[in-house]
C-alpha cells in the first residue's frame, strides 16, 4: 500500500522544490515530491539533437495547433517547436487578467519543472538588494542581509556550477566559479572601449550561468550545441532533474510522485499546524491526502500564491496564513527590453567557434553610488555580440549563385545589449481566486492584477539611452537604440506573492521562509521575495531554500514542529 | 512504478550517449523523430515551379541546391499548414501570374524556360517587390520576397544545407569567440553525408 505519511512534503520539482528534496532527504527526513506534471525522460524526451529538417516547420512552430493549445505560452521564446512540450496547455490551465492589465503566466508542470527551459543566468545578490526597501520606503525591509545568505550561495554553486568571471564589485559580489566561457572579438573590442570611457562603473562581464566549462560532480562540461532550451542529454546545464533530485534520490529517503496537482494544505486547527496537503491525481482525478510534519511550497511565486489562498478553513477564510492580508499581492516581475543594438567594424577575418550557450552582463550601475534622477534602484544587461547568418539574407538583394556565396560566410559583426530592471513591490499588484474559472482539475483559476509603475517605465527608456552610450564608448556604428513594450510575467520572473518580512503584521514568512501564522509551512520559491533586485533570481531562490531546510531540520530534530 | 523509472534513466544517459561519436548522435536523434511529409496544399505543376524558382535563388554549385535540399516540399508544407489564408491566396496567385507570364512571353511555363529566361523573369519579379516595398513598407509581402524567404529558410534549415553547404557542426565540443576561419575544423564526416 502506497506510503501516506512523511516527515516532510515538498510541492513541486522545479528549481526551488529540487533543493528542498535534496536537502531535507539528506539531513534525514523521509520526503515526499509532488509534481503536478508528468515524467520525463531525458532520453526519450530531450530533443537536444533533433535538427530543423526533422520537424515538420523547420523550427517556425505549428502555428495553429499553438494558437489553440498555448496562446500565452507561445509567447517565451523557449516554448518552440523543438520545447513546446515542456511547457503547460493553456486550455487546461487557465488564468484570467484584470481589464487593461496583460500578465503573460509562463509555466511548466513535469518531473524537473521550469528547471528544464530555464535561462540559467545566475547572479548573487548584494546589501544593496537586500537593504533596498528599508532605504527607500517601498516594500518592507528584508528579514535578511547578504551575511546571512552568502554561506548558502557559496553551498549552492559549488554543487550546481556556475561558470563565470571574479570582477571584484560590491554590488554583484564574485561566486565560487567555474571557468568562465570566452568573449566574442567584438566583445572584447566594446568590453575595451567601455572600460576607457566608463572605469569601473559599467563593467562588460561574460554571463556567470549554471552551465558546466568543466566536468563537475559527474555530469560533462559543455559541448557547445547551443540549445539548452531543448533539454541537455549530457546534463552539463543545472536542472533539478539532472543534480538535485537524483542527490535525493540517492538517500533512498525520496518518494517522487508525478501527476499530483496539489489542492491546497490541510490545516489543523486543534495544533494550529498543517497537517499535509490534498492532492488531485492528475490521471485519475481521485482526492488523496499526504500528512507531513513539515510542508515545503516551491510550486512557483504564482502557484504557491494560489494553493494558499485555495486552503481556505474556519480558522483561514481568505488564505491559508494571511492574517496579514498579504497573501497574494506585491506580485513582482523584472522589467526587460530597454536596449540598443550597434554594428561592430572590422574584424571581418575572425570568427567564432561552437554556440556559446551564455552572453555577456553588465552589472547594475544605476544608484549604486550616484543617485540617478528619474527613478530608484537600478537595471542590469544582458547582451552579446556575433557576426550575421544566411538569415540576412532575405534582406540583401539578388539571388543566385552569388548570393549563396555571400551567405556561406558570415556577414558583419554586430552587438546588443538588453537591460533588465528591478520592479518595485506594490500592494496593488495582486493575485486572488478567480471567483469562476477553475482549472482541468476543478480548482479555482487565478485572477492576476498587474501593471508597471512610472518607475519601471523611466527605467526602461535609460536602459536604451546608456545602452546607447556603452556601444557608442564601445566603437559601434549603426546605433539603434530600441524600448520594447513587454507585459509583465514575460520576463520570468515572477515573485513576491508571500512575502518574507520581519513583522508578522506585514508579511506572510519569517527569516526563515516559515509562515508566521503555521509555522511547520514554509515557502521558498518566488513567491517569499521582498523585492525583486535586477538580477535573475533563480540562485537566490536556491539559496534560500537550502537555508530554509536547513533550519527546519534543525526545529524539528528539537521538537519544536 | 513506471512512474520512477525516470530516475533510472537520469544516470544512465550521460555513460551511454558518451559513448557515441557525434555521427552517430545525429543518427539517434533523426531515428527519434521521424519527418513529417507534405500537406498536399500545391498541385505537381505548381510543385515544379516551386522547385524550379527555388533552384535559380539557391542554385546547385560546388553543393548541391535547393531542389535537391527539397525546398519545394518545405514550401507546400508552409503554404497549405503556416500560412495565414491572406498570405496563402498571395502567393498561389503570384505562382499562377508566374507561370501565364511565361506561356505569354516565352511560350512554355517557368519550369521549362531556360536559365537564362528564368533569371530575366525573376530579375522582373525582384524589382517589383523592391518598388512595392519603397511605395509602402507595411504591405504584404510580394510573392517574390515570399518564396525567397521560404527558399533561403527551406535551404538552409535542410540537412544539405547545414551539414554540406554551411559545414555545421552538431556537437562542437569546445567554444573559440575568435578564431581564424582557416583553424575551424571541418565537421565530422567532412560536411558530407
Amino acid at each position: 500500500m502506497q506510503r501516506r505519511d512523511f516527515d516532510a512534503i515538498v510541492v513541486g520539482s522545479g528549481i526551488s522544490g529540487g533543493w528542498a528534496a535534496k536537502e531535507l532527504a539528506e539531513r534525514g527526513l523521509r520526503t515526499l515530491v509532488l509534481e503536478a506534471g508528468g515524467p520525463i525522460d531525458p532520453v526519450r524526451d530531450y530533443v537536444m539533437l533533433t535538427q530543423p529538417w526533422e520537424l515538420q516547420f523547420r523550427g517556425w512552430r505549428d502555428r495553429a495547433r499553438q494558437e489553440r493549445e498555448r496562446p500565452v505560452q507561445r509567447r517565451c521564446y523557449a516554448c518552440d517547436e523543438w520545447s513546446e512540450k515542456f511547457f503547460v496547455r493553456d486550455d487546461q490551465n487557465p488564468y484570467t487578467t484584470a481589464e487593461g492589465k496583460p500578465f503573460l503566466w509562463i509555466r511548466s508542470r513535469q518531473v524537473g519543472g521550469r528547471s528544464i527551459v530555464w535561462g540559467r543566468q545566475v547572479y548573487r545578490w548584494s546589501d544593496l538588494d537586500f537593504e533596498a526597501n528599508a532605504r527607500d520606503g517601498f516594500g518592507t525591509d528584508w528579514p535578511i542581509r547578504y551575511a546571512d545568505i552568502a554561506p548558502w550561495y557559496d553551498h549552492v554553486e559549488r554543487f550546481i556550477g556556475v561558470s563565470g568571471q571574479e570582477e571584484n564589485l560590491p554590488q554583484l559580489p564574485d561566486g565560487r566559479f567555474l571557468p568562465p566561457m570566452a568573449l566574442t572579438c567584438a566583445e572584447q573590442f566594446v568590453k575595451d572601449g567601455m572600460a576607457r570611457r566608463f572605469g569601473r562603473e559599467r563593467v562588460l562581464t561574460i554571463g556567470r550561468c549554471a552551465i558546466l566549462t568543466t566536468e563537475h560532480r559527474g555530469r560533462a562540461a559543455c559541448h557547445y550545441c547551443g540549445t539548452c532550451e531543448r533539454g541537455c542529454t549530457t546534463h552539463s546545464y543545472f536542472s533539478s532533474l539532472a543534480a538535485t533530485l537524483p542527490a535525493a534520490q540517492a538517500t533512498g529517503r525520496l518518494t517522487l510522485r508525478p501527476w499530483s496537482v496539489v489542492h491546497s494544505v490541510v490545516y489543523d486547527p486543534r495544533r494550529g499546524r498543517a497537517s499535509g496537503v490534498r492532492v488531485i491525481d492528475a490521471e485519475t482525478r481521485e482526492t488523496v491526502e499526504f500528512r507531513g510534519r513539515i510542508v515545503f511550497l516551491c510550486a512557483s511565486a504564482l502557484e504557491t500564491a494560489r494553493i494558499l489562498l485555495n486552503s481556505r478553513s474556519e480558522r483561514w477564510p481568505h488564505g491559508l496564513a494571511n492574517s496579514s492580508g498579504e497573501l497574494g499581492r506585491n506580485l513582482m516581475d523584472h522589467t526587460m527590453g530597454g536596449g540598443a543594438s550597434g554594428t561592430i567594424p572590422g574584424f571581418e577575418d575572425r570568427d567564432v567557434f561552437g554556440r556559446r550557450p551564455n552572453g555577456v552582463y553588465v552589472p547594475r550601475f544605476r544608484n549604486v553610488t550616484a543617485s540617478h534622477p528619474d527613478f530608484v534602484r537600478g537595471y542590469a544587461y544582458q547582451g552579446g555580440a556575433g557576426r550575421a547568418g544566411w538569415g540576412r539574407g532575405s534582406s540583401m538583394a539578388g539571388f543566385g549563385a552569388e548570393l549563396k556565396q555571400v551567405l556561406r560566410t558570415p556577414g558583419p559583426w554586430s552587438m546588443n545589449f538588453y537591460g533588465f530592471g528591478e520592479c518595485l513591490p506594490r500592494r496593488e499588484n495582486f493575485v486572488e481566486l478567480d471567483p469562476e474559472r477553475v482549472d482541468a482539475w476543478g480548482i479555482p483559476a487565478l485572477r492576476v492584477h498587474c501593471g508597471w509603475s512610472d518607475n519601471e517605465r523611466a527605467m526602461l527608456r535609460d536602459m536604451s539611452v546608456a545602452a546607447a552610450e556603452m556601444l557608442e564608448a564601445g566603437g559601434a556604428r549603426d546605433i539603434a537604440p530600441y524600448v520594447q513594450d513587454n507585459p509583465p510575467g514575460l520576463t520570468i520572473h515572477e515573485m513576491g506573492t508571500a512575502r518574507m518580512g520581519r513583522d508578522p503584521r506585514t508579511s506572510v514568512l519569517n527569516a526563515w521562509n516559515q509562515c508566521w501564522d503555521v509555522p511547520n509551512v514554509f515557502v521558498t520559491d518566488g513567491a517569499c521575495m521582498a523585492s525583486s533586485a535586477n538580477q535573475n533570481p533563480s540562485i537566490t531562490y536556491m539559496a534560500l531554500t537550502a537555508r530554509a531546510a536547513a533550519h527546519a531540520v534543525e526545529s524539528v530534530r528539537r521538537r519544536e514542529l | 512504478m513506471e512512474r520512477r523509472d525516470w530516475l533510472r534513466t537520469v544516470g544512465a544517459a550521460v555513460p551511454a550517449l558518451a559513448a557515441l561519436s557525434p555521427d552517430d548522435l545525429l543518427a539517434v536523434g533523426r531515428a527519434a523523430h521521424a519527418r513529417a511529409g507534405g500537406s498536399g496544399a500545391l498541385t505537381a505543376q505548381q510543385q515544379a515551379t516551386v522547385a524550379a524558382i527555388a533552384e535559380r535563388i539557391i542554385p546547385a554549385t560546388d553543393t548541391p541546391g535547393a531542389r535537391e535540399a527539397g525546398v519545394a516540399e518545405f514550401v507546400d508544407v508552409i503554404v497549405g499548414q503556416w500560412y495565414a489564408a491572406g498570405d496563402r491566396e498571395r502567393f498561389q496567385r503570384g505562382l499562377a501570374e508566374l507561370d501565364d507570364h511565361c506561356r505569354a512571353f516565352l511560350g512554355k511555363t517557368f519550369g521549362d524556360a531556360a536559365p537564362g529566361e528564368q533569371d530575366a523573369v525573376l530579375t522582373g519579379l525582384e524589382a517589383e517587390a523592391r518598388a512595392l516595398r519603397a511605395a509602402n513598407p507595411s504591405a504584404p509581402r510580394h510573392f517574390f520576397d515570399q518564396i525567397k524567404g521560404l527558399t533561403l529558410h527551406g535551404y538552409y534549415t535542410s540537412e544539405i544545407g547545414m551539414r554540406q553547404e554551411l559545414r555545421f557542426h552538431v556537437i562542437p565540443g569546445r567554444y573559440d569567440g575568435c578564431i581564424d576561419p582557416a583553424a575551424i575544423p571541418a565537421p565530422p564526416g567532412g560536411g558530407g553525408l
